[in-house]
């Protein structure tokens, strides 16, 4: 067991697909389709790391990283921000709300999986 | 009779007194202004003159002449200054002007590009606008039924540049005549070799009856014309002409308004000697009718005067409300323009979702992550793949370029360090390098270190003119150099390809085009990439440039300006 990955995403097949692959590289995946249930997932299970979808219906990501980023308890957790956005300064916005780093989509799986591991602190 | 006889006598009695005493004024005047001003000798000041009746000119008998000139001689009587003239073309005119070789010239449209290289004063001489003429029976009402027309312009002016850009604003496919002279102009758009001809309103106004030819609606480029002085000369001769013009523009009797009677009038055209004796033949009737009928000719002059003012109103509000009419017609290409970019962006980005999933599961089939594969599978694979993410990066280029055109793209400036970024791009682009057996190499200088950029779109940049470099290269060398050069980081990109010749380095850089590489279709792409990175380059404050040699390759130099670069 290498740890584990709460995964905030709405949409299905981007979810199966991360899940996927990091299922298949041996982590344990815990999904949420939207913000606050993220929130919720993340106060109650203390993830290794949260992969964090920017574009989220009703709360959007930037709202939901500076939600975690309030509680103390959650603040070692590495958030990494998913979009598809590729848009400048979306890089910069999430930094700004306290995401540790940014994958951006497509998702590309020869290069996914080292990204993740760029941030993860295994206990 | 002896009555009229001493009444001759006390006239020419009075008449010598009043002379007296005038004399004695004057002697008295010029004795006190000389007592008090040491420099009271009249000025020299040299105009310049060219040819463009009504408004300066050379007359028949070789004296300039025109509205201008008639009120800069007035101006300097007042003034008490001596006018020399200085004949020459318009261009010469400036020229002149800038070397300070004049102290002023007359019919300068005021520009901001001008403002910079003369001094201007502040009330407008003359408006004045560029119209179109055409024949009688043309049909022509608007800009719009000029497409696909031929119209005379005058070669190397303003207007031939502003007529471009107006023409252009509404995609239209006029062909310019470029011709030396108003005068042929006409002529040829009375023998029907070009539509319509754009002259300016003075110009045309006074001339265009004469050819056959009416105005149209097709107005454009309202400016206001001006006296220009060097630029830094003193303002003393530019404040003289704002003072008069200021005083004669109030009064409607004032010699302003004599001048552009005079020179507006329809009656009135070239011949000045026969003018004159018209002239001296009414101011005789004039003097005649003095006596008893000075109310009636004033009453004539100011009716003329009023109607001129109505006149010059009336085409004021025709020119305002055509600029209207254009500025909305502009506003509604402009934003049917935005909202062709708008749907774009949107576009491509709804295209990309779907992509997602196809690159990402294709992905992670090949990885073997789904279980085995056999060759087949893979191979059939790899290609779903590489289709993929070509498609990918084809929506990215529309997508900027997109942006680009929209003004929507927006650069940060972050810091980074430049060699991971470099390194980065080397490493990306070695697989494609080595499927060619190319050498792929860089060469960082030392000093390349943390600059302050969006690295991002610089290593876009690298990206694509390393890829183009190793994309039109069959065998040899792509080399990038990386070095800091006058303060500016430089880094080359060299390669042995094929290289472009002279005629095409012209294209490299539009949007949509791959130059014709001899060998049909053997390059793909959508050729929007060196577009975008010049595009890019400029909005980052650098730009790129080519060197290239047929057949034995060629060097693309992006450079950059380093702000910050140890920060």
């Amino acid at each position: 067991m290498k740890g584990n990955i709460l995964v905030i995403e709405d949409n299905e097949q981007n979810l199966y697909l991360v899940r996927f692959i990091l299922e298949k590289n041996g982590y344990t995946v815990h999904a949420a389709m939207d913000g606050q249930t993220g929130i919720d997932m993340a106060a109650a299970l203390k993830p290794d790391m949260i992969l964090l979808d920017i574009q989220l219906p009703v709360m959007d990501g930037y709202a939901v990283a500076r939600n975690l980023r309030a509680n103390p308890e959650l603040a070692a957790i590495p958030i990494v921000a998913v979009t598809s956005h590729a848009m400048v300064g979306d890089r910069d916005k999430a930094m700004e709300v306290g995401c540790n780093g940014y994958i951006e989509k497509p998702i590309n799986p020869d290069t996914f999986m080292s990204e993740v591991e760029r941030h993860l602190v295994v206990k | 009779m002896l009555k009229g006889h001493r009444r001759i006598a006390e006239r020419k009695a009075i008449v010598f007194f009043a002379r007296l005493i005038h004399g004695l004024l004057i002697l008295t005047l010029v004795s006190v202004v000389c007592g008090s001003m040491a420099l009271a000798e009249s000025r020299v000041v040299k105009v310049g003159v060219y040819e463009n009746s009504p408004k300066v000119f050379t007359d028949e008998s070789g004296r300039p002449s025109g509205i201008f000139i008639d009120l800069i001689e007035y101006i300097a009587s007042e003034e008490d200054w001596e006018v020399q003239y200085v004949a020459g073309t318009w261009a010469e005119g400036l020229e002149r002007l800038e070397k300070g070789l004049i102290d002023l010239m007359p019919d300068v449209a005021l520009t901001t590009e001008r403002e910079k290289r003369f001094s201007f004063h502040k009330i407008q001489v003359l408006s004045s606008w560029f119209q179109a003429y055409a024949r009688k029976d043309s049909g022509l009402q608007s800009i719009l039924d000029l497409n696909g027309k031929r119209v005379a312009i005058l070669d190397k002016s303003v207007q031939q540049e502003a007529f471009t850009r107006f023409s252009r604003g509404f995609g239209l496919d006029t062909k310019l005549v470029a011709v030396a002279d108003y005068k042929t102009m006409f002529e040829m758009v009375a023998k029907g070799d070009v539509d319509a001809a754009v002259t300016n309103q003075f110009y045309g106004s006074m001339h265009a009856r004469k050819y056959g030819l009416v105005d149209t609606a097709i107005v454009f480029e309202p400016s206001a014309l001006f006296f220009a002085a060097p630029k830094n000369s003193s303002r003393e001769l530019l404040e003289a002409i704002d003072q008069h013009l200021d005083y004669l523009k109030k009064d409607t009797k004032s010699a302003y308004y004599a001048t552009l009677r005079k020179w507006t009038s329809e009656e009135v055209r070239f011949r000045l000697p026969v003018w004159l004796q018209v002239l001296g033949l009414i101011a005789g009737i004039v003097l005649l009718m003095s006596l008893g009928g000075s109310v009636i000719l004033k009453n004539q002059v100011n009716a003329r005067t009023r109607e001129l003012k109505q006149i010059n109103s009336e085409m004021e509000v025709r020119i305002i409300e055509r600029t209207a009419e254009l500025a909305l017609a502009m506003e509604k290409a402009q934003s049917a323009d935005r909202l062709k970019s708008a749907f774009l962006a949107t576009m491509s980005h709804e295209l990309r979702t779907p992509l997602n999933s196809i690159i990402g599961f294709t992905g992670i089939l090949l990885q073997r992550l789904g279980g085995p594969l056999n060759e087949e599978q893979e191979k059939q694979l790899k290609m779903v793949y590489n289709s993929a993410r070509h498609l990918l990066s084809l929506i990215n280029d529309v997508l900027d370029i997109s942006k680009i055109e929209a003004e929507q793209l927006n650069v940060v400036s972050e810091t980074f360090n430049l060699r991971e970024t470099v390194e980065k791009v080397i490493k990306t682009s070695q697989p494609l390098a080595e499927n060619k057996n190319l050498k792929l190499t860089a060469e960082i200088a030392p000093e390349i270190g943390l600059m302050k950029s969006d690295r991002r779109r610089v290593e876009q940049i690298l990206l694509n003119l390393v890829s183009n470099a190793v994309k039109f290269t069959e065998q040899g060398f792509v080399r990038m150099k990386c070095e800091i050069q006058n303060g500016k980081i430089v880094i080359a990109v060299a390669d042995s390809g094929i290289g472009i010749r002279p005629k095409d380095m012209d294209k490299l850089f539009n949007a949509f085009q791959q130059i014709e590489s001899g060998i049909t279709r053997k390059y793909d792409g959508t050729g929007l990439g060196l577009s975008i990175s010049r595009k890019l380059a400029n909005l980052l404050g650098g730009e790129i440039r080519v060197e290239s040699e047929w057949g034995k390759g060629s060097t693309f130099t992006f450079l950059l300006p380093r702000e910050g670069e140890k920060a």
